[in-house]
């Protein structure tokens, strides 16, 4: 599909970037076939995929490599593989210029479930490469916890930070942290306090929020119709929607 | 009529609310299409159960018709029966409110006792927070209530709330009379809910969003965005609660 193809039913461009492919332990299996069928369900034009065999699998190994093919032949799916800053033979590429020989949309990390040190000198290599090069870092909130978001994104201002899932329980500190790391954007899917968004919007810009759902663990439905019902002029309902994304991943945009 | 079974108004101490108002809470649900939201007030939920619910009553006086009330029910307080008992006639009040958790009293202590009985005398039905693996409002602990208390209808609130728990209230709920299950909370998916309809029926789900602690646009979006039949999900929006709370609908009884 190309950009200006993509469409929903209010004539908004929504991009989900946050989207889990493949088995997830308590959901029903879905396809490629099956995901396409729930975005066109709730008006989505696009996705960011992550496959849950590199998520809760070895990120090397052959069922996630498999996967990682499987999922990214589709124009609708935005491909975020899962890396694994480590020494030489300990993660996932071998190293960063391995990495950045096709540079990804944007790169997801788990640092707590992966057991790396984000602040060690193997990750800081990767991070300052991954900086020069535009390529953005999504991190769940939930896995390694707000703390250590906050401490990468204080620590690598330009680094570009998308924070997943970050809940409705930590506004004060995401306020404060969108206040002082220019780098940090936030998933909006459980960011329901209510007038969460609006909250957030009006007082760092709508262009720091990014929509997307973590579905299927986390609700796509109601964070979708959220995203057609907030009180938010249309120009930041539209960054919201796609644009603040296609502005953390730049060139690489697809669409 | 869409009805939101589970509300509130007032901030909370755990976290900042944007917008706690009953202001904000019914002008929002009049753009999204809530006509009626039963609200609890978090003072009562969390500290001061008396002051809480005349809060709660002066906000409904404000709305009649747009929000009802839950009494919050304080299971440490000898008089609060008699309390509570005293404001069921209250234009505008639907039931009581149980939140085992944070009064730390589980909802089959003996404390609780007045308010079941007077409920099930009265014919109001009660909401109850529930939380698998809670010590104090596990799903099974308010199946037992129920069984205690022929009659009685209690609302399982927020269906046990975690993801793992939810195959189970469904069960219960599917197995024990006057057990149902209200569906907010935000680790209660689309998808969750259809599989809680599809086990308990329909007839045992109602719909409801945690507002204003949580973003009353977000609850509702799960459920007209989910893929349940057209009648499901009238009765999960609002056929089941008018049914259960029947003439305390209405403001003007």
């Amino acid at each position: 599909m190309s950009g200006t193809e993509m469409s929903s039913a209010e004539g908004v461009r929504v991009f989900d970037a946050h989207r889990i492919a493949g088995p997830v332990p308590g959901e029903p299996a879905a396809d490629p076939a099956g995901l396409l069928a729930d975005l066109d369900h709730l008006g989505i034009d696009a996705c960011a995929v992550t496959t849950s065999a590199e998520l809760l699998g070895d990120p090397a190994g052959a069922p996630a490599r498999d996967a990682a093919r499987t999922w990214s032949a589709r124009a609708r799916f935005l491909p975020v593989p899962v890396i694994v800053p480590a020494v030489a033979g300990a993660g996932w590429p071998a190293d960063v210029d391995e990495l950045l020989a096709t540079p990804p949309a944007m790169v997801r990390i788990c640092p707590r479930r992966h057991r790396f040190d984000p602040h060690g000198p193997v990750a800081s290599a990767w991070w300052a490469a991954l900086a020069g090069h535009g390529v953005p870092v999504a991190l769940d909130v939930t896995e390694c916890g707000l703390d250590t978001a906050a401490a990468l994104a204080r620590a690598w201002p330009e680094l570009g930070l998308l924070l997943l899932t970050p809940g409705y329980r930590e506004l004060r500190r995401l306020a404060e942290l969108l206040d002082t790391a220019p780098g940090v954007r936030v998933e909006t899917g459980t960011l329901v306090a209510a007038g969460a968004v609006e909250w957030l919007a009006r007082r760092f810009g709508a262009h720091r929020l990014v929509f997307g759902s973590g579905a299927p663990r986390w609700d796509d439905a109601g964070a979708r119709f959220l995203l057609d019902h907030l009180e938010l002029p249309e120009s930041d309902v539209a960054l919201i929607a796609a644009g603040s994304a296609a502005a953390l991943i730049g060139q690489r945009w697809p669409w | 009529m869409i009805i939101d079974a589970h509300g509130h108004v007032g901030g909370w101490d755990q976290f900042l609310v944007p917008q706690p108002s009953a202001d904000w809470l019914v002008a929002t649900s009049s753009r999204i299409g809530i006509d009626v939201t039963g609200i609890s007030h978090l003072v009562a939920v969390g500290y001061d159960t008396r002051l809480g619910n005349r809060l709660a009553l002066a906000e409904a006086a404000r709305f009649p018709g747009r929000l009802g009330v839950w009494l919050v029910a304080d299971p440490h307080d000898p008089d609060g029966p008699r309390v509570a008992d005293d404001l069921l006639d209250t234009p505008g009040v639907w039931g009581f409110k149980l939140h085992p958790d944070t009064h730390e009293c589980p909802v089959t202590d003996s404390r609780y006792g007045p308010y079941l009985r007077r409920a099930v005398e009265r014919g109001v039905p009660v909401l109850s927070h529930s939380q698998t693996r809670s010590p104090y409002s596990d799903p099974a602990d308010l199946a037992e209530v129920v069984d205690r208390h022929p009659g009685l209808t209690l609302l399982a609130g927020h269906a046990g709330l975690w993801q793992d728990g939810f195959v189970r209230a469904a069960e219960l709920a599917a197995a024990h009379d006057g057990l149902y299950l209200e569906i907010c909370g935000s680790r209660l998916t689309a998808r969750w809910l259809e599989r809680l309809v599809a086990i308990a029926g329909a007839e045992r789900v109602l719909f409801g969003t945690d507002a204003t602690f949580l973003d009353p646009r977000a609850g509702l979006g799960k459920v007209v965005n989910s893929r349940l039949s057209a009648h499901e999900r009238d009765l999960v929006l609002g056929g089941n609660a008018a049914r259960l709370l029947g003439a305390r609908l209405n403001p003007e009884r």
